[in-house]
Parts: structure tokens; C-alpha cells; sequence
């Protein structure tokens, strides 16, 4: 047998005797059980593969688990003395730091497979259709994603005990170096940013994890995980090495393997530097994420004739460079099946397509943006922003068809949230998307004389907090009598902003509480259930959220009128029997008849429906309803977005499986676990 | 034939070996004894390729040892004066590990630990835990390891300490059978004993070798006699 396969056997052996060991996978079982929970509750309706979730449930504990798992591969051996055992055989140092390396690597391999296998199972018991078009071989990608990380993890690990005789100081060095250091860094970086994470986007752990995960994997983020691997490995075995040079005869060999370490590291950063530079991307289709296009992308696509182009002006080795390549073909080969406008895809790296750049900058385009040019007209897009279908489209039509803005009016002066407030609390995000769609956002105070101005597409009132004046809601009444458009986000069913004036158009706010049934927390309702209305139906497939919403019922005045005085209520969104969305219209049919603008009005029964806090906290079609709200009450009635469709992720969990489902997996599974190597390590002990 | 050339070794700015030179010839048991302090574990440590000495050469059979470490090391058998062992392993778990470890080919594993075993009487012992035994017996399996693939070269680090007198004088046949392959260099303070089955002593003093006493033909007490003279600092 070799030195390598008998040190690797032996770690295995004495990792399995030790009390820690079941600890340790039991501790992390748990733990990455919990917190896959979590983002699985946090990604209902997001379209989102099922492996990149658990990806991201285990990555933030496989570094604490290696850290425990290699604290004493070494410094145990360091502090008993056996370290001069081991050196008198005639083994190399690197062999022994190779085998011990993969005796705690394996044991790594074997906690993040019961992770995977206790949840493959849960699913496929509680929620199966989560592994719907996945499968287990959809999850090969994450898990080796995790496994790549796991080197650099163990190879840290192992380091650090070969430099600290105390088992607890080798284990807390690495944990300050795996876990404090990157995330404390990050952390500390979006403290200090004041755009915060948008402008810095995911950390790059995570981001590694998950695009490795979805099935994107680039040469350079595998070979730099394995090249500082490699470096760990290397001052692993030197610290080992230097036990031999404690004299004066060992300076010049101490000198010179400090040397060699310092050495190695500034080369490995270089060849890191390099594979980065010279990095290619693979891109495999894992699961079946790609949503078909909506209806308005269709028709804008195939209305526009001639001949455009779409810049990429991004370097190829951005982590995004793949996917909005995806993109941009899978929407060049949609218009060309429509019969529309021909796109012509460009793609241009800032450090080495030096001509194509200076013209787009002339261009006044940004690095990191999308250019959309047709003929002398272009519009610019920049990344940060988003690249989605939505966007593209809006690019699309706003250089193809003539201008149509639209003015949108925000009420002011009642407690509202405003379209101007970036903070959480704010809608500035919201405002720009309608910016972004065409619309103008004009405030209006409608306190004194002021007139609800002739050019008004549609008034928002969002979330106001003090009723409005008897003057006020008169002229809201007298507006809407005129065929206006009015959409509400309303914070309490029996007073703020116009909740009096509802039941005399149709709508009647009920206070009656609902509560969400498939999340743990219960003020967050997850709604799935789409009527088929003009707004709702492209997002058939997704999920809104709504955070202790308010619910809806037609009034009286529903009930009432005839012809164009017969006003129509329509649900637009229920959770189970309670409507939290609908719409109310008077003058359909019949008004057209007589030329007169059917009015409508548009209820959401939560304040902060598209609130930036709640758009950035939890992954959600809110804004996507919200855009189609706008557009069916400004009058364009094609729907804007068409959510994330049929491969939203769904669980089907109710609360009560939800909770039956986080008790087995995060609780009863890693106990047995834990009980069952408990066991195993207390029949090596008590052997004899 | 073990030999050392001018072994010489500086731990923070203190020479603690200086120019140590002996010979040990294939069948002899040699002891080196000193007070506390002399330099005999380090001595060890240096021959057992542990710590690089300042300057001096260590020859087997007319080669040079250190530069060629590891075939050196596969020569070489070395009892620790701290002699720690897996406590989670049974007596045969860690003989076969550490046979494995030395490159011994799995085949003759066994009875390579058996031999070793019958040598330092802990064949009843195989199956027990390392954690279970007492220090003495510990250190029986210890000594088994050092003998385990018939070494050229054995160093003994202080190995009576700790044993009692019945294992003391068990010691002697274990030492005298395994000179049959190796040339033995044990240290130690306890004179009565090792002047039992040592063949030669080494007096070391300061770091120097201040005497060399043979046991060949002489008389135990004019042995001991001269070793006491000679720790003393006086003539052998």
C-alpha cells in the first residue's frame, strides 16, 4: 500500500472514532437542512433550480465542517509527540499531508452526500414536485460545485493544524480564514458602499456556487480553487518539513522553505491571475429553467421590421458574459421565428476589442451595458440594471415604434410611499421599471385647488396612511366618473387615501386577517392563484407575496347599473377564498359602444407590494404584476411581464407539511446521523 | 557498519553537540549515558534524521545517510524518550499501520508483526486498545514498532524509563536478539541495567564524548566504576 492510501485510511479510521466527528456531521446536517429550508421557503415562485438552492443551504458550512473535521489531522500529532514517528518512516512529508488531506476531504464527501441524499429523499416524499425536470442528476453540478469548494476548504484546514499544536487554535484560525475573513470582508464592503450589494452583486463564493450549480462552470474559478488548494497543500507539507530544522544547521533550510512558501504564494496568485484572464465557460443545461417569452415581447418583435443591433459591451470574463449571450441568441432566434426585426448580435471586451469600444463610448455607452442601435438612434442599457426579457423588450420598442409617453401620477401628502425614497421603504425601484417602460412619474398633491391634469394616464395612490380630504376624494370620484384610472395599494380596509371611496366603484376592503400558509413565518402569503384577467394570467406559474394583506370583495355597486353604469369586479390574485387583488370596471362593452373611456381601478391589498425592501427581500412577481396593472389602467392592456412561468419552483407545501418537512430534515434525519456515529466511535472506544 | 563523523549541532546560539564521532559495528549494543542535559536525545534526534546538524556525516556501510534520507529511514528503527502512541488503535491496528507506513508489502505484514510481538512479549496483547494498556506495555509496543522490519540501524531513547525491573530485565534479550540486525544505540541513565547487555558505553559530557568504556571481558562493577568516574568528569 502506498504512504498516501495508508495515512488517507488512517484519518478515515480515526476521524470515525472520535466523539467530534459525529458532532461535527450531525451540527452540519442540521444545519445546512435548516437553512436550505429557509431559501426553499424563500424561493417559492422564483425561477430557480431546486440544486442551486441546496448548493446554497450547504455551502456556508461545509468550510466550518472542514474546519472541524482537520483541526487535529496535525496538531494533535504535533502535541503528542508522534509527529517524530511519523518522520522517522521513510515517507515523504507531502505524503502524509496528501493522505491526511483526503481522509478528511472524503469525510467531507460523505457528510455533503448524506446531506444531499436525506434531501433528495425529503423532497421526494414531501414535495416532489420540486425534482420535477431535474431529477438527482440535476444535482451532479451543485455537488460538484460544493466538492471544488471542499478542497479549498480542507486544504486551508489541513494547513492550518500542521501550523498550531492546539486543535481549537487550528480550528479557529481556519474558521477565521475560511468563513470571518471572506464574509466579514464582504460585509464589511457593503457597509461601507453606500449602493450596497447591487453594486457589487453576489459574494464570490456564493456567486461560484450558485452559477457553478445552475450548470454555468468556468475554467478559471475551478483551476484557481484548485491552485490555492495546491498552494495550502504546499505549506502544509513545508510546516511539516520544518520540524526537522531546529537547530542552527536547519537556519539556512528554515530560511529557505519560508522563502519557498512566500514564493509559491505570489506564483499561485499569478497562475490565479492568469487562469482568470484565460478563462472559458461552460455552459450545461441543467433542469429547464428557460421561460418561453410573453406576449408583448412577441408582439414587439414581431412588429418591428428591418434590421438592428444588440452590443454586449462587457468583458468575456465577467461571470455574466455567458448568460446574456444565452440570452441575447435565444432572442434573436425568437424574433427571426416571429418574422420580425433582424438582430444582429455584437460582443465587445472593453481590455481587447479596443476599436469597437472607443465607438461605443463615443456612443456614450458605459462598460458593463448593453447597446441597442438601429440605425442613428440607440438606447443604452447598462447591466446593472438587469438584462431580463422585460428590459430588452423595452429597449426594443422604444427604437422600433414611435414614442408614447405616459404620464403616471403619484399621490402625495397623505403618508404615501414615494417614488423618489430609495430606501427600503421607498419605490424608487418601481418608478424607474416605469421609466423604463415609457412612463413619466409625476407627483400630485391634490390638496387645494389642484386639478387631476388632463394628461394623467392613471393615478397611483400607494399606501397612504391618512385619509384624503372630502375635497380630495371628490376629485378622485369626479376623475374616475371621467373614465380614469386609478390603482391602490392599500394599507388598512377602513381608512387611508381613497379605502372610504372604493365600495361606491365596486370594491369593498374586508380587514379580515389571511395569513400565509406556505411560508414559516405566516405574515408573508405566497399567491399562486391567477385569474384570467388580462394582468394575471401571463403570470400564471409564479408567486406574489404579500405581506399580511387586506382582502377584497365586490360591494353593492357592483351588483348595480346596467349598460355602461354596470361596473364589473374581477378577482385578479386569491389566496385560497380570499381575493387579494382585483379590479373593477365600468363602461366595458357598452362604453365602447358610446365612445366613453371605461374607468378602472386596480386594488392590492398590501402598502408595500412593490416597496424596494420588499422587491429585494424575497425573489417575487410583484413587480411584474405591478407593471401589468399599470399597463392594462394606462390603456396599452398588453401585458408588460410574464413572470417566471412554468418553471417557477414550486413545493406544493402547505405551513403544516412545511413544518413536517424542516422537522424531518433538519432535525430527526441529523440526529439519527449523529446518533448512529456517536455509536460507531463509542465501539472503537470501548473495544476490548 | 554505523558510523558518525563529527556530528556537531547549535540549538539558539548553545553548541549542544560538539564533533561526536563513535563507530557501531553490526552485532554491538551501544549505550550512551550522560547527566541531563549532555545532548543523548538530541544526539538521537540528529542520527534519527529529526534535527540537521551543523555540520558531520552519519555513514551506513560507507554511505553517506543524510543525503539520501528516505532509504535511510527504511534502515532505521527509533524508540522516542515520549513514547506516544494512537490510543484508538488495538496493538495489531497500529503494528500493521505502521508496518504499512515503513513500505513493508502487505503480504509479509503479518508475520513481520508477529515477530515483532513474540520479540517484546505483547502477542496477548494484540487485540486490546492502545488506551487500555499500561505505560510499561505501551512502551513494549512501542519497542515492537522500532523493531518491526528487522532495522539496520535501532535508537533507543531513554527506553528503560518507566519500566519496572521485571521488564528491565526482559529488556535484555529483546536488545540482545535484535543485535543480531542492527546495531543498537540506546540511551539511558540507569548504568545497572545497561551494563547488563551493552557491549560499549559512550560517555557524554557537554556535548563531547568524554569517554568510550567496553564491556568485553570486564568485570560489571569495574564497568560501573569506571563509568561513575567518568560522569564525574574524571578518567575512564
Amino acid at each position: 500500500m502506498s504512504p498516501v492510501r495508508v495515512t488517507w485510511h488512517r484519518t478515515i479510521g480515526r476521524a470515525r472514532s472520535l466523539y467530534s466527528t459525529a458532532f461535527a456531521v450531525g451540527a452540519f446536517l442540521a444545519a445546512s437542512a435548516a437553512l436550505f429550508a429557509f431559501k426553499l421557503d424563500a424561493a417559492e415562485g422564483v425561477s430557480l433550480s431546486v440544486a442551486s438552492v441546496w448548493a446554497m443551504g450547504v455551502a456556508p458550512f461545509l468550510p466550518a465542517l472542514a474546519a472541524i473535521l482537520a483541526m487535529d489531522v496535525w496538531s494533535d500529532e504535533l502535541q503528542s509527540g508522534r509527529i517524530e514517528l511519523l518522520l522517522t518512516t521513510p515517507v515523504r512529508e507531502r505524503e502524509f499531508t496528501l493522505g491526511k488531506f483526503l481522509g478528511v476531504f472524503t469525510m467531507l464527501v460523505f457528510a455533503t452526500f448524506l446531506s444531499f441524499a436525506s434531501t433528495v429523499i425529503a423532497l421526494r416524499v414531501y414535495a416532489p414536485s420540486t425534482l420535477a425536470g431535474i431529477g438527482v442528476l440535476g444535482f451532479c453540478p451543485a455537488f460538484l460545485a460544493l466538492m471544488l469548494q471542499g478542497v479549498l476548504w480542507c486544504a486551508v484546514s489541513v494547513a492550518m493544524s500542521s501550523i498550531f499544536r492546539h486543535a481549537a487554535a487550528a480550528a479557529c484560525a481556519s474558521l477565521l480564514l475560511l468563513i470571518g475573513i471572506p464574509r466579514g470582508g464582504w460585509a464589511a464592503l457593503l457597509a461601507w458602499a453606500p449602493l450596497g450589494r447591487p453594486a457589487f452583486g453576489e459574494m464570490l463564493l456564493d456567486a461560484h456556487v450558485v452559477d457553478m450549480s445552475s450548470g454555468l462552470f468556468s475554467s478559471g474559478t475551478i483551476l484557481s480553487y484548485l491552485i490555492l488548494s495546491s498552494f495550502f497543500l504546499f505549506v502544509a507539507t513545508k510546516n511539516v518539513a520544518i520540524c526537522r530544522f531546529g537547530g542552527r544547521g536547519g537556519r539556512s533550510l528554515r530560511f529557505s522553505t519560508a522563502f519557498a512558501i512566500v514564493l509559491a504564494g505570489v506564483f499561485s496568485g499569478l497562475v490565479v491571475e492568469l487562469v482568470n484572464r484565460l478563462d472559458s465557460k461552460l455552459d450545461l443545461p441543467v433542469g429547464n429553467l428557460e421561460t418561453e417569452f410573453s406576449a408583448r415581447t412577441r408582439g414587439i418583435l414581431a412588429e418591428a421590421h428591418g434590421e438592428m443591433s444588440v452590443t454586449c459591451f462587457l468583458s468575456r470574463k465577467d461571470a455574466r458574459f455567458r448568460p446574456i449571450g444565452h440570452f441575447l441568441r435565444r432572442l434573436q432566434r425568437e424574433s427571426a421565428s416571429l418574422g420580425g426585426i433582424k438582430i444582429d448580435l455584437c460582443f465587445v471586451d472593453p481590455l481587447w476589442d479596443l476599436g469597437y469600444a472607443e465607438r461605443l463610448v463615443r456612443l456614450g455607452a458605459a462598460e458593463e451595458s448593453l447597446v441597442f442601435e438601429k440605425g442613428r438612434r440607440n438606447v443604452v442599457q447598462p447591466l446593472a440594471d438587469g438584462y431580463d426579457e422585460r428590459i430588452c423588450a423595452s429597449s426594443i420598442q422604444s427604437l422600433t415604434m414611435p414614442p408614447q409617453r405616459r404620464n403616471v401620477y403619484w399621490t402625495i401628502g397623505h403618508g404615501e410611499m414615494s417614488s423618489n425614497e430609495y430606501g427600503t421603504f421607498g419605490m424608487s425601484d418601481i418608478a424607474r421599471d416605469l421609466a423604463r417602460e415609457g412612463y413619466r412619474n409625476m407627483p400630485i398633491d391634490l390638496a387645494g385647488d389642484a386639478q387631476i391634469p388632463s394628461d394623467c394616464a392613471l393615478i397611483v395612490v400607494a399606501g397612504a396612511k391618512e385619509d384624503f380630504s372630502r375635497a380630495e376624494a371628490g376629485r378622485i370620484d369626479a376623475y374616475l366618473r371621467a373614465g380614469g384610472r386609478l390603482l391602490v395599494l392599500l394599507a388598512a380596509a377602513d381608512s387611508g387615501g381613497v379605502a372610504s371611496l372604493l365600495p361606491g366603484w365596486g370594491l369593498r376592503p374586508s380587514q379580515v386577517s389571511i395569513t400565509g400558509a406556505k411560508t414559516l413565518s405566516s405574515t408573508d402569503v405566497i399567491v399562486g392563484e391567477f385569474s384570467e384577467h388580462a394582468i394575471s394570467k401571463p403570470l400564471q406559474g409564479s408567486r406574489i407575496v404579500l405581506e399580511r394583506p387586506i382582502s377584497f370583495m365586490p360591494s353593492a355597486a357592483a351588483e348595480a347599473g346596467a349598460g355602461a353604469d354596470r361596473i364589473e369586479f374581477t378577482p385578479l390574485a386569491k389566496a385560497g377564498t380570499a381575493v387579494v387583488a382585483a379590479t373593477v370596471e365600468r363602461g366595458v362593452g357598452a362604453g365602447a359602444d358610446l365612445s366613453i373611456r371605461p374607468m378602472r381601478i386596480v386594488a392590492i391589498g398590501d402598502a408595500g407590494f412593490v416597496m424596494n425592501g420588499q422587491l429585494a427581500a424575497r425573489a417575487n412577481a410583484n413587480r411584474d404584476f405591478f407593471l401589468n396593472c399599470v399597463a392594462y389602467l394606462s390603456g396599452t392592456d398588453a401585458s408588460v411581464a410574464s413572470g417566471a412561468g412554468a418553471n417557477a419552483l414550486s413545493t406544493g407545501l402547505d405551513r403544516a407539511a412545511r413544518v413536517r418537512f424542516v422537522v424531518v430534515l433538519a432535525g430527526m434525519v441529523p440526529f439519527a446521523i449523529f446518533l448512529i456515529l456517536l455509536a460507531v466511535a463509542a465501539r472503537r472506544r470501548c473495544r476490548g | 557498519m554505523f558510523e558518525v563523523r563529527n556530528i556537531a549541532f547549535t540549538y539558539r546560539k548553545k553548541p549542544v553537540l560538539r564533533d561526536v564521532s563513535f563507530v557501531v559495528s553490526p552485532g554491538e549494543v551501544v549505550c550512551v549515558v550522560g547527566a541531563n542535559g549532555a545532548g543523548k536525545t538530541t544526539l538521537l534526534k540528529v542520527l534519527a534524521t529529526l534535527a540537521a546538524p551543523d555540520s558531520g556525516v552519519v555513514m551506513v556501510d560507507g554511505q553517506n545517510a543524510l543525503a539520501k534520507p528516505l532509504r535511510y529511514r527504511k534502515q532505521l528503527g527509533y524508540l522516542p524518550e515520549r513514547v506516544s502512541l494512537y490510543e484508538d488503535m488495538t496493538v495489531k491496528e497500529y503494528l500493521n499501520y505502521r508496518a504499512a507506513l515503513k513500505g513493508e508489502p502487505l503480504k509479509r505484514i503479518r508475520r513481520r508483526v508477529d515477530e515483532a510481538c513474540e520479540m517484546c512479549k505483547v502477542s496477548e496483547y494484540l487485540r486490546s486498545p492502545i488506551g487500555s494498556l499500561s505505560a510499561g506495555l505501551k512502551k513494549r509496543v512501542a519497542l515492537a514498532d522500532a523493531l518491526l522490519l528487522r532495522p539496520r540501524v535501532l535508537l533507543l531513547d531513554d527506553f528503560l524509563a518507566g519500566l519496572d525491573g521485571e521488564m528491565r530485565d526482559a529488556a535484555g534479550p529483546v536488545l540482545s536478539a535484535a543485535a543480531a540486525f542492527s546495531s543498537v544505540i540506546a540511551t539511558g541513565h540507569e548504568l545497572d541495567d545497561l551494563a547488563k547487555w551493552a557491549t560499549r558505553f559512550f560517555v557524554l559530557r557537554d556535548g563531547v564524548i568524554s569517554a568510550s568504556v567496553s564491556t568485553a571481558g570486564v568485570d560489571r562493577a569495574v564497568v560501573l566504576g569506571r563509568l561513575s568516574s567518568a560522569l564525574r568528569g574524571g578518567a575512564a
